[in-house]
């Protein structure tokens, strides 16, 4: 045969195509679910790193289900939000159809554009909420996404994890890797004060004494100046439920006293406000 | 025969290695080498990619026309990678999401087509699965030698498990692109020093 006419040619290389692309569509279709389980149990167990119920490396070895079955365990409620802070709708948590809001891409755009559905996942720790919320932008050469673990009334960062697509490795890839970097997130807290710009990664050393300021990587600035950026944009997204939170556990406190219950639960009221109070007044000093 | 076979298979390794004599496959050699685990997965899928690739081009080596024998040899090793990037994605996900995109790079790994070309299109499947196989491993074999240096320079730690003291400071430079490029000279220089008909006059 003529392997040379424009018949053949034509012939065989659509046939190629052709064969080519059915085989990726079975492979594709024969190994998403497999994939999309990988993906979920990823994002789960980010979550629980944040939270401090394990670390990433255990979970990464405990398998999928077991990871799953961790997260629905300890989760209390999931809920999204509106721009306002205010409640829209539950996600599922039940092991068998847990829902997540993980297209953090277009909930990214969402907040530019002011309509955003953010993601609130309340995990339960020893009789105490945490509230887990999600951030997401951009790093140096890819999306840099992560998890931030608040306390029960948001006025304090518990943990944190991040992740990224194609950072640097051994220099932007640190916000992954390096512990510290991680560790440095707890008692931190979000600068209610200044909306614009709630938190900042400092190259060249954060001060000690401002609680929402922590220290850059070496090497990573461009990194961390996309992290910066994801954080303020996110936080300033969630501060109307972070601030509703705050004054809810203030309200409480008032009442417990306004009862007239018990010494103890008084002077806790009070020494938190002061805290509190004190805090702020800080930020704006 | 099998003398013919154990050269196709042995010659890739050392003599006619893929990186450090025919110079194919550096840059994804300079960008996959910073930790050990990451070079060893490479390494393997790219065994699979070139081993696979060459044996089904040798199967069609006579009915593809040859005007379109580049694009035919494209599309047969895009499949293979698009199938070992789905596979890692399902099986293998830490490992997928740490080699990222230069999984999908091994389509443009010269190795690959180098090998379909100089060898898979004349010779029968057989031995074209094995040329393919064997130039894997020496391009692998390699990146492995590469990724060992950086990581223990670069990190003080061998498949992410400490090895140099605490007080070891981490080189960074060793991190950095241009290191691997130097560490695979050093390479290239030993090996020149071992084979001396590879010498230039």
């Amino acid at each position: 045969m003529n392997t040379n006419s424009n018949v053949y040619t034509i012939v065989y290389t659509t046939l190629i195509v052709v064969v080519a692309a059915a085989i990726l569509s079975i492979a594709a279709m024969a190994l998403k679910p497999k994939q999309q389980a990988n993906i979920k149990a990823e994002t789960i167990s980010q979550m629980l790193t944040a939270a401090g119920f394990s670390s990433k490396e255990d979970l990464g070895k405990l398998g999928n289900d077991k990871v799953l079955e961790m997260y629905s365990e300890n989760i209390k409620t999931a809920f999204l939000i509106d721009a306002q802070g205010n409640k829209t709708g539950e996600l599922e948590t039940e092991v068998t159809g847990i829902e997540l809001q993980d297209n953090l891409k277009l909930e990214n755009k969402n907040i530019a554009s002011g309509n955003p559905s953010l993601p609130v996942y309340v995990f339960e720790k020893d009789g105490e909420d945490i509230n887990v919320i999600p951030c997401y932008g951009a790093g140096l050469w890819g999306p840099i996404w992560g998890y931030i673990a608040f306390n029960a009334d948001c006025s304090e960062i518990v943990g944190a994890y991040f992740d990224h697509e194609s950072e640097t490795p051994g220099l932007g890839a640190k916000i992954k890797d390096e512990a510290w970097f991680r560790e440095q997130f707890k008692g931190k807290a979000v600068d209610f004060a200044h909306p614009d710009n709630p938190f900042g990664i400092i190259k060249g050393g954060a001060p000690k004494e401002d609680r929402s300021k922590i220290d850059a990587i070496t090497g990573a600035t461009m990194t961390c100046n996309g992290l910066d950026a994801a954080l303020d944009t996110w936080f300033k997204a969630y501060m109307p439920f972070l601030e509703k939170k705050a004054a809810a556990a203030a309200e409480d406190d008032d009442c417990c006293c306004e009862e007239g219950c018990e010494d103890g639960c008084c002077e806790d009221g009070e020494g938190h406000q002061h805290e509190h109070h004190h805090h702020h007044n800080h930020q704006e000093g | 025969m099998n003398e013919d076979l154990k050269k196709t298979l042995l010659n890739p390794i050392f003599k006619g290695n893929p990186i450090t004599v025919l110079v194919l496959g550096i840059c994804s050699s300079l960008a996959v080498t910073v930790q050990l685990k990451g070079a060893f997965v490479m390494a393997l899928s790219v065994i699979i990619v070139t081993g696979l690739s060459s044996l089904v081009v040798s199967l069609l080596r006579n009915s593809i026309p040859n005007r379109v024998r580049i694009i035919v040899q494209l599309v047969v090793v895009a499949l293979m990678v698009i199938l070992v990037d789905q596979v890692l994605k399902a099986y293998a996900y830490a490992i997928d999401k740490q080699l990222s995109v230069y999984i999908g790079l091994i389509i443009t790994n010269c190795i690959v087509m180098g090998r379909i070309e100089a060898f898979a299109l004349g010779n029968k499947p057989i031995p074209s699965l094995l040329d393919g196989l064997a130039n894997g491993a020496g391009y692998g074999m390699i990146l492995i030698i590469v990724a060992f240096f950086r990581e223990l320079l670069g990190s003080g730690t061998l498949f992410g498990l400490r090895v140099l003291p605490a007080s070891y400071v981490p080189n960074n430079l060793v991190i950095l692109p241009p290191m691997a490029l130097i560490i695979l000279g050093c390479i290239v220089w030993v090996q020149r020093s071992i084979q001396k008909d590879l010498q230039e006059k």
